[in-house]
């Protein structure tokens, strides 16, 4: 199907979201459309999806001018979405989620489960899905919930495919598999608007992009006649500074020493993990997400209780500590989902910046706050770490995705701490914030801070890592120094555990 | 933009006489099945609520805003903390039933039995809440079951204990002995009114500091929105949930303390529990969108509507149950007028515009 936008506006109150963006997309086409957050590209796609329908501007599908009411229409005319929130039910089924809002009935109105079942596992089978249809949607990993969201999209036949940065929570592999599957869309003369930050997928899988900035439309041509300098530029409108890595002085000693640890996961295998980081060092986990990282690090926080082992920061052992001793002791923490745990969107800016430091004398007075100096503290955050906010007193909720990253990792990395644990802390955000976000974590490292960095991004992992360890199914791998083969140890260990790594074929441990 | 605010305020002029028709035109309509007369049951309305001899009933209007406020207050600071304790009702009969007790034996105490009363009516309230809190937090009972459930043991247990073992014969009518005059709260000079109201504003006061100038006011506004967000920050969440309970618990224990040792001086079986005072406040906490500023403006609204019906049943002779019908489509309206308006400034579901 043919859609077209023509001079689409769309203002929140006072703020300009979309001013006179028009675009193309044709049916059998990958269009891409990129650009930073708050550039305007998920607006202009709700505008489309007819979640949004607060606008000036036409919609035109197959050359017809068309106008939805709500995303119900929208769905009806052949064109799906999936966000980037992903929109499922957790305590449904999978197959009760794909079904839900387009069941078919028998006569007696009941559901034909058997019917729906059998047509899933057909969509599930045509594109090599591994997706279990009875588990909860609970129960799933962030990768796995993305796939369900797109398995609903194909049971409800769209023929416009919306998605909103759908390769965030993928690892290569499932990446692959997944633009395999984009491809097969396109094969069916069905059209892709692909929402995204990584030029990289752009190169590799687009036929047409269109670049926004500050809601304005840069520029929509076909791949061929653009290259990826030119959109990186046109994207951020000034060049991306490169990593600026400095080695300051510290004394060297282990900060973090983790040994015989055994956490509780859904695993069978119960296997102990040890590992340690020293001052300056940024240690890695990589793992498609999902296989126990999330779990570790509830146990090094405190909010998740070990099997048995130690955790010893600097030379203490915290395993019964809870979480405000530990962070006290010096762990900070960044978490990897920013609207449930690093931020409380309905409270203010400077209440979100304060509220690990509120036993601060500079922030406190017996039982009182003293919010000047709170309010304070956050206007210096606001500035050092570029935050785009109206102030201290604006809510969170008003942000955008980076910002609100961007406000998490500020308040943790000024903690003074001599550990940090980031979990994915560049998820889903522009790449200006990603690049920002990088400098900012080398910066404390120079400094001296120890850094567990949690990622399900490979190429985060290799560019900031000096040595990284491989989760799968519970069980952490040996250390993977940084070398010539890192980046492969590391994806080889992703996708099929560990057994590789010691068949006598394989290259060696690179330790 | 001044032609867009004209627009606006038109609109609302427009929608705010469109419900005060609506309103109208339902409450005519069963004046008219009750056969009424029209004029004289609305004056009996306005009269009842705030006017009467020597502003009488002014004063009770009054006396009810501080038991409905002293209630919104206990839900609100509950709900604030992300803790649903709807036991407000069985805290109260527990509290109000304590200080009955503990005012009978402390006749000859002077101030101190006053200060006795109260201040034992307030612990047997936030034990009661605590008691939700522990199931909660030790058995896995959510609160908003394990807190309503408790509203029944409260109630009966205060029913048998003043039908039987503690029952004022005499009287015919289960309730305690009437409490000596050295306990009742004092009037204001020449009125029927007691210094409970002046309690509640001191408590209103205090939850205003706490929960704007406080550690625990900030930790338990960020719980409530985010639970996870909380334990994460390294907040103690546990501490905080049994903090609130009890903080909620201790002030609708002492909304009954009040209602005993300034209102009826006795306790009576299903005195607390008739006039709906637990859940009218929690309605009245929900109406102000958990504000704290604004709790007693509800509660004044809400005690107004319902001593004005009243007195319409009085002086019109407008059947009581019609009266309490029309006083459940005021609130009806007016909560919905309120919700409209504070949803228009709520950014609607999608909060991450890109």
């Amino acid at each position: 199907m043919h859609v077209s936008l023509r001079g689409i506006t769309v203002d929140f109150g006072n703020l300009r979201a979309v001013d006179k963006v028009s675009l193309e997309a044709n049916a059998g086409e990958i269009h891409a459309v990129v650009g930073e957050n708050g550039a305007g590209k998920s607006t202009i796609m709700s505008v489309l999806y007819g979640s949004n329908t607060d606008f000036s501007g036409k919609i035109l599908c197959n050359g017809k001018k068309v106008s939805w009411s709500s995303p119900k229409d929208a769905i009806k005319a052949g064109i799906g979405m999936v966000h980037q929130h992903f929109m499922l039910v957790g305590n449904l089924t999978v197959l009760e989620n794909i079904a839900l809002g387009n069941e078919s009935i028998n006569q007696f109105g009941f559901i034909k489960f058997n019917t729906i079942r059998a047509n899933i596992l057909g969509i599930v089978s045509r594109y090599k899905i591994h997706i279990d249809l009875d588990e909860l949607v609970d129960n799933l990993s962030v990768a796995q919930r993305q796939i369900v969201e797109i398995i609903k999209l194909l049971y409800r036949e769209s023929m416009v495919l919306i998605l909103d940065e759908p390769t965030a929570v993928l690892t290569p592999n499932e990446r692959a598999i997944f633009f395999q599957s984009l491809k097969n869309f396109k094969a069916e003369n069905k059209t892709i608007i692909l929402i995204t930050h990584k030029i990289d997928e752009v190169m590799d899988i687009a036929d047409h992009v269109t670049v926004l900035r500050n809601g304005k439309l840069i520029s929509s041509s076909q791949l061929e006649i653009t290259n990826k300098e030119k959109i990186s530029q046109e994207i951020v409108g000034e060049e991306i500074p490169r990593l600026n890595i400095k080695r300051g002085a510290y004394e060297s000693k282990k900060i973090l020493d983790v040994k015989d640890l055994i956490i509780k996961t859904n695993f069978t295998t119960k296997q102990a993990i040890n590992f340690s980081i020293n001052t300056g060092e940024i240690i890695g986990i990589a793992g498609v997400s999902g296989n126990g990282q999330t779990e570790l690090v509830e146990t090094l926080i405190g909010i998740r209780r070990a099997s048995n082992g130690e955790i010893n920061l600097l030379d203490k052992n915290v395993i019964n500590a809870n979480t405000q001793t530990r962070r006290m002791m010096g762990i900070s923490f960044v978490p990897q989902d920013r609207q449930r745990d690093g931020l409380a969107l309905g409270a203010s800016v400077w209440e979100n910046a304060c509220i690990t430091k509120v036993n601060d004398k500079k922030f406190s007075w017996g039982s009182f706050l003293r919010k000047k100096n709170m309010k304070a503290f956050s206007r210096s955050l606001i500035q050092e770490f570029n935050i785009k906010v109206n102030g201290p007193d604006a809510l969170v909720r008003t942000m955008s995705g980076g910002n609100m990253q961007k406000l998490v990792v500020a308040r943790e990395l000024s903690s003074q701490c001599p550990l940090i644990i980031v979990e994915n802390p560049t998820w889903g955000i522009d790449i200006g914030s990603i690049a920002f976000i990088h400098q900012k974590i080398m910066d404390i490292k120079s400094a001296g801070v120890a850094i567990l960095l949690v990622s399900n991004e490979l190429d985060e992992i290799t560019s900031l890592s000096d040595g990284a360890f491989v989760m799968y199914e519970g069980t952490l791998s040996k250390r993977i120094s940084k070398g010539k083969n890192f980046r492969e140890l590391i994806g080889r260990h992703m996708l099929s555990g560990f057994n590789t790594y010691y068949s006598p074929t394989g290259s060696s441990p690179n330790e | 933009m001044s032609k867009i605010n004209k627009a606006k305020t038109a609109g609302i002029v427009v929608e705010t006489l469109a419900t005060v028709l609506s309103i109208s035109l339902i409450i005519f309509f069963l004046l008219y099945l009750a056969d009424a007369n029209f004029s004289e049951a609305i004056r009996g309305f306005i009269k009842s609520s705030i006017g009467g001899r020597k502003n009488a009933y002014l004063f009770t209007t009054f006396s009810k805003m501080a038991l409905i406020t002293g209630m919104a207050i206990a839900a609100l600071i509950a709900f604030r903390a992300g803790l649903f304790n709807i036991g407000g009702e069985g805290q109260l009969v527990v509290g109000g039933l304590v200080s009955a007790f503990v005012g009978l034996s402390v006749a000859d105490f002077g101030l101190l039995g006053i200060f006795l009363a109260l201040a034992s009516g307030m612990a047997a309230g936030a034990v009661w809440a605590l008691l939700s809190g522990f199931l909660t937090i030790y058995m896995g009972v959510p609160l908003l079951v394990g807190s309503l459930l408790l509203n029944y043991p409260a109630r009966y247990i205060s029913s048998y204990l003043v039908s039987h073992p503690l029952r004022d014969v005499n009287s015919g009518l289960p309730q305690t002995f009437l409490l000596p005059k050295s306990v009742w709260l004092p009037y204001f000079q020449g009125t029927r009114l007691d210094v409970g109201i002046i309690l509640i504003f001191l408590v209103y006061l205090f939850i205003l500091v706490i929960s704007q100038k406080t550690k625990y006011g900030y930790y338990s506004k960020s719980m409530g929105i985010s639970f996870s967000f909380a334990k994460i920050s390294g907040l103690q969440t546990k501490k905080i949930v049994f903090q609130t309970l009890a903080l909620s618990g201790a002030i609708a224990g002492l909304v009954g303390s009040i209602a005993v040792l300034g209102i009826h001086h006795r306790f009576t079986d299903g005195m607390l529990v008739q006039p709906l005072y637990a859940w009218t406040g929690i309605i009245a906490a929900l109406m102000v969108n958990l504000n704290v500023w604004s709790i007693p403006l509800a509660g004044f609204f809400f005690a107004a509507i319902s001593t004005g019906a009243a007195g319409m049943e009085r002086i019109a002779q407008v059947p009581k149950e019609i009266a309490t019908i029309i006083q459940a489509i005021i609130i009806l309206f007016v909560v919905g007028k309120l919700g409209s308006l504070g949803g228009a400034s709520i950014p609607s579901g999608d909060s991450d515009h890109d």
